[in-house]
């Protein structure tokens, strides 16, 4: 009988006795007290309200989750005409190969695509050159970097296919004859859009907004390489607290960022569109 | 009605030309910071941005020339086979039952497997370094960060077999057990030639995953450092002309993994599916 089961061994070893058990530990870790840079099994609230306590610390997860909600309404938002665009404007033989080429930069490195930005953005970056060279600024301005701007702009950039993949999936599958239908019986178009589309076409819409979201809420490297020291994120906090070794506090501050994970995904549990977030993903 | 039919095709038609419009922005949007990266690593400047003052190829001579830089690949490639070769072996055992036990726990058993996709990277980094170095004492070293890139690799590995195997259709196996074939010869000669596109697919995404990983590796590795963290270490305070070119190469080494999963895929794609 339990012959059948001996090949979830090895995945269960992997992901529930090393990562489940690493998980547990983490959990502990924030509920424990820390004292002369050990940590002491005495339950205590005291390290989050530490995070939510000190100005600093409770300003930069306010920021992440500011920079978090205007990234993703600029990444769907921008990715949702495109999407249309692709859906609506091409012939169902070039469908594939444009919505390939889109999300192709998304399989270069992930650090290269950041980088990519601070040839952009920084002193001597595309920007200010251009700049430079139609005579508005003399020398080299550090406008662009360093920025909480900027991070939101990189952030779209490196979460776009995920919102495109998401929206086209779901348009592809509406029928756009319903459209037209309620046009025949006397909707504008913007009521026929509003009323027949974003019906249906909405459990897409939240599966890219929360399939945009996740990854950025735990983001690290983005904000450090074009954020400085104005764009900080909780990412970064969760780092400098091991930097120190304060385990205790990094604990309870990575825990709160997957708190808001888990409260995006059970909020939107029933309206999100699974089967586009599975076909997204591959 | 039908006077109003121009006005509406015109708008359409103007609604039309935005959108392309629109969308080659887009196009421009995503590919022109990857292009200006490749442009600046053939750039004379040593500044390694604008102005571009000539084309050379000494970026690429010099990052030849850096050891650091050697090493750092071979950590990479010699972590990211370590990692393929785990996260297809647990994809493979656990992708079976997975697929054919149908035990009640299927859905609590997805969940749990997604759950290292789902949640950041930072989270499985810190929460593994607690466990494997404070709690059970171990140093960190390419193997520690071989575990930690495993446990992020492996649920995709496992997705794309499940879905394969759930799609095989299971008449082949039944018709090969009518004939006479075992448990065995029906895996080595049904089954798994009919997974194995999916078996290579899980193997090269592994591998590509694995070798841009870096936010688990940054927690983990200790003193070693792989490429995406000699990249990270040398563009910390700004752009420099050598790592244009080690970024040129990097997108020239995924598209390459990319395109050799597709070809190959296709290439071994049997018509073993249902209805």
């Amino acid at each position: 009988m339990l012959r059948k089961y001996v090949g979830f061994v090895p995945a269960a070893l992997l992901l529930g006795g090393l990562f489940g058990f690493a998980l547990v530990v983490t959990v502990l870790y924030s509920f424990w007290e820390v004292s002369d840079f050990e940590v002491k099994a005495n339950w205590t609230l005291g390290n989050y309200e530490y995070l939510l306590s000190v100005g600093t610390y409770a300003r930069t997860f306010g920021a992440t989750l500011a920079m978090v909600a205007s990234a993703t309404v600029l990444t769907v938002g921008a990715a949702f005409p495109f999407a249309y665009w692709l859906t609506r404007h091409v012939s169902p033989r070039w469908r594939r190969p444009l919505l390939v080429a889109v999300v192709l930069p998304f399989f270069a490195s992930y650090l290269l695509r950041i980088y990519a930005w601070i040839a952009i953005l920084g002193q001597n970056g595309a920007i200010n050159r251009a700049l430079q060279a139609a005579g508005i600024t003399d020398e080299p301005v550090s406008l662009f970097l360093f920025n909480r701007p900027a991070v939101v702009l990189v952030l779209v950039y490196l979460y776009f296919p995920f919102g495109v993949l998401a929206l086209y999936v779901s348009l592809e599958r509406f029928d756009w004859s319903q459209l037209n239908a309620a046009m025949d019986l006397g909707a504008s178009p913007l009521v026929a859009l509003r009323r027949v589309l974003l019906p249906q076409i909405g459990p897409g819409v939240v599966t890219a907004v929360v399939f945009v979201a996740i990854p950025m809420l735990g983001e690290y490297v983005t904000p450090l390489l074009v954020g400085g020291t104005k764009g900080v994120m909780a990412g970064n906090l969760v780092a400098t607290f091991f930097d120190t070794g304060e385990y205790s506090r990094g604990a309870a501050a990575a825990l709160l960022i997957a708190g808001f994970v888990t409260a995006a995904l059970v909020y939107f549990r029933r309206s999100l569109d699974l089967a586009a977030a599975a076909d997204a993903r591959h | 009605m039908r006077g109003t039919e121009p006005v509406v095709s015109r708008l359409g038609r103007a609604t039309r030309a935005l959108l392309g419009f629109y969308a080659f922005g887009i196009y421009l949007f995503v590919f022109a910071p990857i292009a200006l990266l490749v442009l600046f690593s053939f750039n004379a400047n040593p500044s390694g941005a604008f102005p571009v003052t000539g084309l050379t190829t000494r970026w690429y001579d010099a990052m030849l020339a850096d050891y650091e830089l050697r090493d750092s690949f071979w950590t990479s490639l010699e972590v990211a086979i370590q990692v393929v070769v785990l996260s297809t072996f647990v994809g493979i055992t656990a992708a079976f039952p997975l697929a054919r036990s149908g035990t009640r726990f299927l859905g609590a058993i997805r969940v749990w497997i997604t759950l290292p996709i789902m949640l950041p990277g930072l989270l499985i980094g810190i929460s593994l370094l607690i466990l494997l170095s404070t709690v059970l004492g171990l140093e960190l070293s390419r193997r520690t960060a071989v575990i930690g890139q495993a446990i992020f690799t492996t649920p995709f590995v496992i997705m794309l077999l499940t879905a394969r195997l759930e799609g095989l259709d299971p008449r082949l196996e039944w018709a090969a057990g009518d004939l006479g074939a075992d448990a065995l010869r029906r895996l080595m000669h049904v089954v798994l030639p009919a997974v194995a596109p999916a078996i290579l697919a899980g193997a090269l995404l592994a591998f590509t995953l694995s070798f841009d990983e870096f936010i688990i590796t940054l927690f983990l590795i200790g003193g070693d450092q792989t490429l995406p963290l000699y990249i990270f270490n040398h563009v910390r305070y700004g752009i420099t002309p050598a790592v244009n070119a080690v970024a040129s190469l990097f997108l020239l080494g995924s598209l390459s993994v990319l395109t050799l999963a597709v070809v190959t895929t296709r290439m071994l794609r049997l018509p073993f599916r249902r209805r």
